[in-house]
């Protein structure tokens, strides 16, 4: 029934950035974001747009497929766009003025760079999903939060409790699935009413999920329990992640990127001659 | 008729890599009065085939007709077709969710357009006859019976909205040997005074040879065979072909045969072959 959620799912491949240790893909995740906030200029946009590019074309995921997972943002994209055309305050070049509310080429701009930010945030991150499988994701972040051991934060219960709650994902949606044919039977109509309606029909199903969801935690930690499982400091991996070449040249890219940025941003005004900015 | 079920064909994720064709072809009548048993292995075809009954799957080609519901019309009437058809899924206790088993019960009857009291009423009904003690339990929360009681009020559940045909999903899946009897013996006493007629999906033979009038076998999506147990049980060769094993007392009824002693008449039950041995026994005294 709702087996269509692509957000953020692993799209299996076997490119460069799939063979890139989760944990230099995750730094590089959180540089891009850095950088896309200190974006600025016409230059450094087309700039993160290639870095988007060369990042897809590297994964070898279809572009369909990405942009189709950046699809649930467009209400949002819209919301904001819009937001931002009608309240942009100090615009100078007026296009059009009513009450306290005015269209000046200056908020159009705002406007337009801001929903870029937000299409290349969501590109990016859906990007690091689409190529890390969700073990490999937890087991980076792990790796990279163990300097909060040092303040007794259990990263590894963190760790461990995020790929739990992974995994279950779709074991949920199936339960929903059976549970809706079962009371479907009964005649229960999840399709017909108003907004209120619809929300109270969904009740017999979310009572029985929780229900087994709660039941399924206890037998998933007896089954734990079991196998003697306890998140001692020395668990060794299966999978031993390892930094290799392409991280490094992920790395190399990442400072180049950011520092074309800020060079753009702030230094070689004289060099480019940009006088259109946001 | 009950159920006419015509050139019923059915693709999941038609169109995508991911399409699988889950029935192919299958045809068949089902008479008011009969208990039908259908059986294969898993992924045959067979819960895709009970959920067209009930309209849970939109019918996509072939046709299927219940009573005078016609199911390939644009808008068949699905809450009377769901009120005809009650359907147990396998682990039905899982289904529960109101306040008061009552309530629950209830729920059914009061989706298919009965007045309250009319539907407390129905209800209480089929608390009663599915062997709960209504006094008991009416008030109680679904959660705190155990889990045969559990499974007896999810059956409650369905039967309050007297559907004259009762499809039952593995109905024993998941009990012990006592629970398994209850719930059949519930089942053949509904067919006597409740509902007309019961198709029952299962994997123990044994169940099907003691108590369907009828078998049908898919097999990758097709309808295989279709007849009376105790012809298909005996052909074992075509059984060894399907992936599923024949029912214990056709295997002792077999295993004579080879040591030379042959037994008349249908032995299927239980009761039945202990007696037909009883009979070869005296004979030979």
């Amino acid at each position: 029934m709702n087996r269509d959620i692509t957000f953020g799912q692993y799209y299996p491949g076997d490119s460069f950035v799939h063979k890139m240790d989760p944990r230099m893909k995750l730094i590089l995740v959180l540089v891009f974001i850095t950088a896309v906030f200190l974006v600025k200029s016409l230059y450094s946009y087309i700039a993160i747009a290639l870095f988007v590019i060369v990042a897809i074309w590297g994964s070898h995921v279809p572009a369909k497929s990405v942009l189709k997972s950046a699809k649930g943002i467009l209400v949002v994209l819209i919301l904001t766009a819009s937001l931002n055309i009608f309240f942009y305050s100090g615009g100078e070049r007026v296009l059009w003025h009513w009450w306290k509310i005015s269209i000046s080429v200056e908020g159009l701009f705002f406007a337009l760079g801001m929903a870029l930010r937000l299409i290349f945030l969501v590109l990016g991150s859906t990007l690091l999903t689409l190529t890390t499988t969700p073990m490999n994701l937890t087991d980076g972040m792990e790796s990279l939060m163990k300097p909060l051991k040092a303040i007794r934060f259990p990263v590894h219960d963190v760790a461990i409790i995020m790929s739990i709650a992974l995994r279950f994902i779709p074991i949920l949606i199936e339960e929903v699935d059976k549970i809706m044919l079962a009371q479907k039977a009964r005649g229960a109509d999840f399709e017909s009413g108003g907004l209120i309606k619809r929300a109270r029909a969904l009740l017999p199903v979310l009572i029985p999920l929780f229900v087994s969801a709660f039941r399924r935690a206890d037998e998933l930690a007896l089954a734990l329990d079991a196998r003697c499982y306890n998140a001692t400091p020395n668990r060794t991996k299966y999978k031993v992640l390892r930094f290799g070449w392409r991280d490094a040249a992920g790395g190399i890219v990442s400072v180049f990127l950011i520092g074309l940025i800020i060079a753009i941003n702030y230094s070689f005004w004289g060099l480019f001659g940009i006088t259109w900015t946001v | 008729m009950s159920i006419e079920v015509n050139h019923l064909s059915f693709t999941y994720s038609p169109g995508t890599p991911f399409a699988k064709k889950a029935l192919d072809d299958v045809s068949f009548r089902v008479a008011e009065g009969e208990t039908l048993g259908i059986i294969g292995s898993t992924g045959s075809g067979k819960s895709t085939l009970v959920q067209h009954l009930n309209g849970l799957l939109r019918l996509t080609s072939g046709s299927i007709r219940i009573y005078d519901i016609d199911l390939a019309s644009k808008k068949p009437d699905l809450k009377r077709l769901r009120s005809t058809v009650g359907m147990l899924f396998q682990y039905p206790e899982y289904q529960l969710f109101e306040e008061t088993v009552l309530k629950d019960v209830a729920f059914g009857p009061l989706n298919f357009g009965y007045a309250k009291e009319d539907a407390y009423e129905l209800a209480a009904e089929a608390i009663r006859l599915v062997g709960l003690d209504l006094d008991a339990v009416k008030d109680k929360s679904p959660f705190e019976l155990s889990g045969g009681e559990k499974r007896r009020a999810a059956i409650a559940g369905v039967l309050a909205s007297k559907p004259r045909i009762l499809v039952l999903d593995e109905p024993t899946a998941g009990l012990d040997p006592v629970g398994k009897r209850e719930i059949l013996n519930l089942v053949a006493e509904l067919k006597t005074s409740f509902v007309k007629t019961v198709l029952m999906i299962s994997h123990n033979m044994d169940e099907i040879a003691e108590h369907c009038s009828r078998v049908l076998i898919l097999s990758g999506g097709r309808l295989i065979a279709d007849g009376k147990p105790e012809d298909l049980f005996r052909n074992e060769e075509f059984f060894a072909g399907t992936g599923l094993r024949l029912p214990h007392t056709a295997l002792i009824r077999n295993m004579l045969a080879d040591r030379g002693i042959h037994l008349d008449g249908n032995t299927l039950s239980a009761d039945a072959l202990s007696k037909a041995i009883l009979n070869v026994l005296g004979g030979k005294k």
